[in-house]
């Protein structure tokens, strides 16, 4: 039964892909034309020896940033969508929990996120002549990244939880995403100990510090930001699954706090 | 009803939108600042003041660069999908319908009631940035460039309404109006040379960025971020070429929109 029900999560969001492909191209687009229009305001103050390495870093820095809002907002603000399309209560009196079906917005996320970043580092290379793939850990590279999808993820359902509970504006989301990259920028190597510590500890900025190593050949805090980044996944783990729990329960006791304002 | 009273409707329409969506005013606030905010701090990250001034070639203050960039990109987004894409917010609550029906015609009922929208969104955001402007220059001079801010504001509108409703005249008769706006909006401004000048871009993208009346109204607003009183000389020309458009592209909007509205009745795509 819970293979059946897998399936039928990710028929309905791959068959969404397919039905908005025209809608997602788009997003992509608009999503890639946006940051590189962002990107050659920064790159004006970039010497012009300089150029290739701020633009390998600054892609990175993109690609954390893109995984970060793309998930959290594909997955954390669609539960408004489901919400209104009273999909709630449906799934519910079927014994599905509506966060399964949410869980499933990875795939469209995903595409979305591969697509900009193929199209961001097409652009990069043919402008400024840069192979942003050019890294000296791979390894260490995935795992930032990887620590980064779940961290967002872990957020964007803990937001999904709390949006059946209260309203949560787009604005506010877009705004938090531009926090974000504010701090993903941010060089550790500049901040002074014991500061620095502190400021591993943001969400995301450990796992990025670890992406940022990646592209260069430095150990600078290599250690305390693996620990920092996995204790850390660990407890978003915590926090969305706890915060998933409770809202269900609460759904069952209270109903879909939409019900009110429809 | 007069044409006064779709300026009025307009006005009323922006008072109960944030009245009733203080997240969205909250929002509005925060944007520009947050954009400026991350140009200048990458910037400065990964670069410097005197590579800016090298790269663009221009004697000007970084952050007054960027205000500017900033308030005429906003105000560019705000026109083309205020005036552009209300077309498909319109059809999305099932008001187009009655729209176009109403006794004026499409094109000036989605003009006039979105100027007042634009000045006050537009004045909110030149206050908004007067108090870093005044900081970064004097009092003086602080002024005369917010002066000249805003006249780039309202003239550069005028021919940005009737480029807008000419979109409209498109959008109009297809149904996939996000898909061309959301990803058109981003690249107009990159061809009008909205963070990055356009004289940088490749030719072929300059060739594109001279029929671009945003082009115009970001050169315009730049001339506040260069050091020293503001020239009288390159405001009048950029302020002549702005009036030209705007006779040119109102008239094809008036001329196309017309069609647009008989080709989507015609074809039921309303």
């Amino acid at each position: 039964m819970a293979l059946v029900r897998l399936k039928a999560v990710l028929w309905l969001h791959t068959l969404r892909l397919w039905r908005y492909k025209w809608s997602f191209l788009n997003l992509i687009l608009s999503q890639a034309m946006w940051v590189f229009l962002f990107i050659l305001g920064i790159l004006l103050f970039v010497p012009r020896d300089y150029i290739g390495l701020a633009c390998r870093e600054a892609f990175w820095i993109i690609v954390a940033w893109t995984i970060v809002s793309q998930t959290s907002t594909m997955v954390g603000g669609w539960m408004r969508f489901f919400i209104t399309l009273g999909m709630i209560e449906e799934h519910i009196l079927r014994n599905i929990s509506p966060f399964n079906v949410v869980l499933g917005r990875i795939i469209p996320s995903s595409a979305v996120s591969i697509g900009t970043l193929l199209f961001i580092a097409l652009i990069f290379g043919e402008a400024f002549n840069t192979n942003v793939f050019s890294v000296y850990n791979i390894g260490l590279l995935v795992l930032g990244m990887l620590l980064i999808f779940i961290q967002s993820l872990a957020y964007g359902f803990t937001i999904a939880a709390l949006s059946v509970r209260i309203g949560i504006s787009r604005g506010i989301f877009e705004i938090l995403s531009f926090a974000i990259v504010g701090l993903l920028m941010v060089p550790v190597e500049n901040i002074p100990s014991p500061l620095n510590t502190l400021f591993l500890s943001v969400p995301y900025v450990a796992p990025m510090h670890l992406s940022k190593l990646a592209l260069s050949s430095s150990n600078f805090m290599l250690i305390q930001s693996t620990i920092i980044s996995l204790v850390e996944t660990v407890a978003m783990i915590i926090v969305a699954v706890h915060s998933v729990t409770s809202s269900e329960e609460w759904i069952r006791r209270q109903g879909v706090k939409a019900v009110g304002f429809m | 009803m007069g044409l006064i009273s779709l300026l009025k409707s307009g006005i009323m329409l922006d008072i109960y939108f944030f009245k009733n969506n203080k997240s969205e005013l909250l929002s509005m606030l925060l944007w520009p600042y947050l954009m400026l905010g991350l140009i200048l701090g990458a910037g400065m990250l990964f670069g410097s003041t005197s590579a800016f001034k090298q790269n663009t070639g221009l004697n000007a203050d970084p952050i007054i660069y960027f205000i500017a960039s900033t308030i005429v990109a906003m105000a560019a987004i705000s026109v083309m999908w205020e005036v552009g894409g209300n077309i498909l917010f319109l059809r999305w609550i099932g008001a187009l319908p009655y729209v176009l029906l109403a006794p004026h015609r499409i094109s000036t009922t989605l003009i006039l009631s979105y100027i007042p929208r634009y000045l006050f969104l537009s004045l909110i955001q030149l206050l908004e940035f007067a108090p870093i402007i005044i900081l970064v220059e004097n009092l003086s001079s602080g002024v005369l460039k917010i002066l000249v801010l805003a006249l780039a504001i309202v003239v550069g509108m005028l021919p940005l309404l009737g480029f807008s409703a000419l979109f409209a005249s498109i959008l109009i008769s297809i149904k996939e109006e996000t898909h061309v706006l959301s990803w058109l909006n981003p690249l107009i401004l990159l061809f009008s040379g909205a963070l990055y000048p356009a004289y940088l871009l490749p030719y072929w993208t300059q060739v594109i960025s001279w029929i671009l009346p945003s082009t115009y109204t970001i050169e315009l607003a730049r001339l506040a971020s260069i050091i020293g009183s503001p020239q009288l000389a390159p405001i009048t020309f950029l302020i002549g070429v702005l009036l030209g458009m705007t006779i040119v592209y109102n008239s094809l909007a008036y001329i196309l929109i017309d069609i647009g509205e008989r080709k989507a009745l015609g074809k039921g795509a309303i």
